[in-house]
């Protein structure tokens, strides 16, 4: 492999599937840095949007919080939750949600809530916050974590987020607006879409180097297979540049080499 | 009818004293690393006032210092944490262990609580939640999470009903304040307005206290009129170790600390309470305690080099 980190190409990876002049809800860590190097490379027109209110900010590196000073840095508005979570997410307004969570099962369902009974939980998590807003209202998801194992069960323990919940029918039976939404989970072995046909993850591309099998054995559950999956694009000089040296100048997110 | 203008200008303890109490639905502002209401929080430990539900968007560090004082029974909230910082450490224990109740939405399902509260209704409607699990589970004292209707204009489209949230106080943390009790929010606002225009009683703590002439000269900057306000408490660096756009960053150094501290728990966490909140008079003890003058000077100048 070349001179780039997995993180590097799970970030550069998750970009590529954001276009111009979309609208992206995106917190911090991967996803903001994601949504930064679109912004600077090949999508100069997306609009931004932090669910603390910020509208098109121009990030300065690199905000630690969805409050921090550094994702305000000159947007076209500084607004409420209801001004994005309301008034432009639920209104049916934004193109891509970047989401992310404990456990993601095999309908894209994430748990970011608790292990074990709700009640009196083994393990409590943060919560949704917004992300069952993104994903009950999002056009697109995009998913960028870690490949484990316990991270992709076959059922959440909890479904904080609602993907495909049970079934390709199961979103549109509940009552959400967003029917079928193409959920895209980015990880350092694998990228995985849903499948509207079952409502359930197949693998569409492999990291470089990365067999199937490998993917498989560090899956909890089974995904559908194609054929024949493609390899992940490597990054060009050009992007790494522009990742190590405009978006995570200071490796807050990014170690280039891990 | 309006309150007298006057007397809204007082210190936190007298705000706290008169305006929360052992029981009270308290709404926190800010979310995770900025404007939270840190001030006022230390105040209600110093205080000790118990058995408080905390509400809001995002709870950050003002709600782990109560929990961690053991003055929280329950939370209802979208999400607990300081993001890059960790989560809140002593509200987690402390659901995990059972003595704190959560109870579970999202960040829009709060709003929209918030927002059928400020505008005098019983419940808002909301798309969101439908499918997750914060519709099939609920905190043990939760008598009624939601309603699930047919759209009347629509059969067969679904639509989730939430109660009105009317905190009995609502604390936050602005720029700018006039002595009336008008409000200038700088930056993000999150779910702040809402809450405030919702609950019975809010205290404000500010940067600094503006002279009235400037509210009336610039109205439209105005975030909050005075009708909604019961305390102005003037707090420089009140948000401290989150921060205050336009006014100071957040403290990186003493956030990692905090949450050192908040992680280890037991006796190290007694210390950073006795140390660091009971043992200080005012909250200027504790800004001399974190720092002092050439630590909040720092801290304006990274957020000037931001602007």
């Amino acid at each position: 492999m070349g001179n780039f980190s997995l993180d590097e190409l799970m970030v550069i990876e998750a970009s590529r599937y954001i276009e111009d002049y979309e609208v992206v809800f995106s917190g911090t860590g991967l996803p903001l840095v994601s949504t930064m190097f679109a912004q600077k490379t090949h999508a100069p027109h997306l609009c931004y949007v932090v669910e603390t209110g910020p509208i098109a900010p121009l990030v300065l590196p690199t905000p630690l919080s969805v409050s921090d000073s550094r994702a305000q840095h000159k947007a076209v508005r500084l607004g409420s939750l209801r001004d994005v979570l309301g008034c432009l997410m639920q209104r049916g307004l934004a193109d891509v949600g970047f989401l992310g969570g404990a456990q993601i099962d095999q309908y894209g369902n994430i748990n970011s809530t608790v292990i074990g009974d709700y009640q009196k939980p083994r393990v409590r998590f943060p919560g949704s916050g917004g992300a069952n807003d993104i994903a009950s209202h999002s056009r697109k998801i995009l998913i960028i974590t870690r490949h484990e194992k316990r991270r992709f069960p076959e059922k959440c323990d909890y479904i904080t987020s609602p993907g495909y919940l049970g079934g390709p029918e199961d979103r549109r039976q509940v009552g959400l607006a967003s029917r079928k939404p193409l959920i895209r989970v980015i990880t350092d072995l694998t990228v995985m879409e849903t499948n509207p046909a079952t409502g359930r993850f197949r693998i569409s591309r492999l990291m470089p180097g990365v067999s199937l099998e490998r993917v498989l054995d560090e899956t909890g559950f089974r995904p559908e297979v194609p054929s024949r999956a493609e390899e992940v694009e490597p990054p060009t000089e050009e992007e790494l540049r522009v990742l190590r040296e405009e978006v995570d100048p200071y490796e807050l997110y990014i170690k280039t080499h891990s | 009818m309006a309150e007298t203008t006057s007397e809204k200008v007082m210190t936190a303890r007298e705000a706290v004293e008169r305006f929360v109490f052992d029981g009270a639905v308290v709404g926190l502002g800010g979310q995770n690393v900025g404007r939270c209401t840190v001030a006022i929080a230390h105040e209600i430990v110093r205080q000790g006032k118990k058995d408080l539900t905390l509400c809001g968007c995002n709870l950050s560090i003002p709600m782990d210092i109560m929990v961690g004082a053991g003055l929280v029974k329950r939370t209802e909230a979208g999400t607990g944490n300081l993001e890059r910082f960790g989560t809140t450490f002593c509200w987690r224990r402390a659901v995990e262990r059972g003595t704190v109740e959560m109870e579970d939405y999202s960040h829009l399902a709060m709003v929209s609580r918030f927002l059928a509260g400020e505008m005098g209704l019983p419940f808002m409607p909301i798309k969101s939640l439908l499918g997750s699990d914060m519709l099939t589970r609920q905190a043990r004292s939760t008598l009624k999470k939601y309603e699930l209707i047919d759209n009347p204009w629509n059969p067969g489209e679904k639509v989730v009903l939430l109660p009105a949230l009317n905190p009995d106080v609502a604390i936050i943390h602005a720029q700018k304040a006039d002595p009336m009790g008008n409000v200038i929010i700088e930056g993000f606002l999150a779910h702040d307005v809402e809450m405030v225009r919702a609950a019975k009683h809010t205290i404000v703590s500010c940067e600094e206290i503006i002279p009235t002439e400037r509210i009336r000269n610039d109205p439209e900057r105005t975030t909050i009129p005075y009708l909604y306000v019961s305390a102005v408490v003037e707090q420089p660096f009140g948000a401290h170790p989150t921060a205050a756009y336009r006014y100071y960053d957040y403290d990186t150094d003493h956030l990692n600390f905090y949450q050192r501290c908040a992680r280890e728990g037991g006796k190290a966490y007694e210390a950073y309470l006795r140390d660091y909140v009971l043992d200080c008079e005012t909250f200027e003890d504790y800004l001399d305690k974190v720092g002092g003058l050439k630590k909040m000077m720092a801290l304006k100048k990274a957020m000037q080099e931001m602007l």
